[in-house]
């Protein structure tokens, strides 16, 4: 099995390079994108295998981002990460090949486990 | 819509309500994303001091004790956050299908304040299958909000229970307060104030039963 590389995509700087620091602590491999177009240059480079990516964020949003990160590379997982209760962006995301969703902020312990599920799926699909 | 002046002052006001409730509603996504920051950078500190280099740290019992506290607060202000980021998408259609089970368990999070103000605690049980209106949600929670402010004005203790249960064609709300004396719901239930408001919410197909026991 591949090493898990994942990218953290979110516009709030504190929230994503903290959230960072807390998976390398537990061994993962992370990149950390603040905005869409930064995202899809490092998938293009770095390869990561998952990537958590907000659905709201200025310029390119997670759903855009999503379409085309699926276009370079269908077996990337993604799973997008909202600030609000509502499932309409996650069915969206869903329908757009997202591996799943979660709502912000976000519990580590599940966090961790999406990622292995990601990452198993992503192994799965080589 | 069936009743008279207040629902043409809602409907009036819809453009202002719904920029009220967009600007809410937008606050609290930002309002979240620093609960996040806060909870992600306790949760750091908390990983920090599991490190076996932190076994030594003096106060490190101390430490852990009171991120328990921070991340306890932190989980309070997002549960307060989303129901209001609920309430505030409420203007968001005139006439809407609403759960009453989903409202009232929004409605008492949001209410709060007011019975703990009050030293009264404000339970609800919900029924196990959804009890539908199509009303206006902005109005059926000032209705329900005046209903319990009402029953408010009068105690000053105790434990009110909100219990939507569908009874025929009907919905019926109970209101369940423990303390209730013969005297607070003879002076509540002939009230003008709660006359008026009876009469509007059985307009939107609900009828609110004051009792000091569900059974009766």
């Amino acid at each position: 099995m591949e090493e898990l590389n994942v990218l953290l995509v979110d516009d709030e700087q504190e929230f994503v390079t903290t959230l960072a620091e807390r998976l390398e602590i537990r061994n993962m491999n992370v990149s950390v994108a603040m905005d869409g177009e930064t995202a899809l240059g490092i998938v293009e480079t770095e390869s990561p295998k998952v990537i958590v990516l907000d659905v709201m964020m200025p310029g390119l949003n997670g759903l855009d981002v999503l379409e085309r990160i699926k276009a370079i590379d269908p077996k990337i997982q993604v799973i997008l990460l909202s600030g609000h209760g509502s499932t309409k962006d996650g069915i969206k995301g869903l329908k757009l090949g997202a591996f799943d969703f979660l709502i912000k902020p976000i519990d580590i312990d599940e966090l961790i486990i999406k990622l292995n599920e990601g990452w198993k799926k992503y192994c799965e699909s080589q | 819509m069936k009743d008279g002046k207040n629902t043409v002052k809602v409907n009036n006001n819809q453009n202002e309500l719904t920029f009220f409730g967009k600007i809410t509603a937008s606050m609290t996504h930002e309002i979240k994303n620093v609960l996040a920051i806060i909870q992600e950078s306790s949760g750091l500190l908390e990983d920090i001091l599991v490190m076996p280099e932190s076994e030594n740290f003096t106060h490190k019992d101390r430490f852990i004790s009171t991120l328990g506290r921070i991340q306890t607060q932190i989980q309070r202000g997002i549960d307060i956050t989303s129901n209001l980021n609920g309430f505030a998408h409420s203007p968001d259609n005139a006439i809407a299908q609403i759960n009453l089970n989903d409202l009232i368990q929004h409605l008492s999070i949001l209410t709060s304040r007011f019975a703990r103000l009050k030293r009264v605690e404000l339970v609800t049980e919900l029924s196990d299958s959804p009890l539908i209106v199509q009303a206006n949600s902005v109005q059926l929670q000032m209705y329900l909000f005046t209903a319990f402010e009402i029953l408010l004005q009068h105690i000053d203790s105790g434990t009110v229970k909100l219990i939507p249960v569908k009874h025929e064609d009907q919905i019926l709300l109970h209101l369940h307060y423990d303390l209730l004396t013969d005297d607070q719901f003879n002076i509540i239930s002939t009230s003008d104030q709660w006359k008026v408001l009876q009469s509007k919410m059985v307009n939107m197909g609900i009828r609110i039963v004051l009792s000091d026991d569900v059974l009766h």
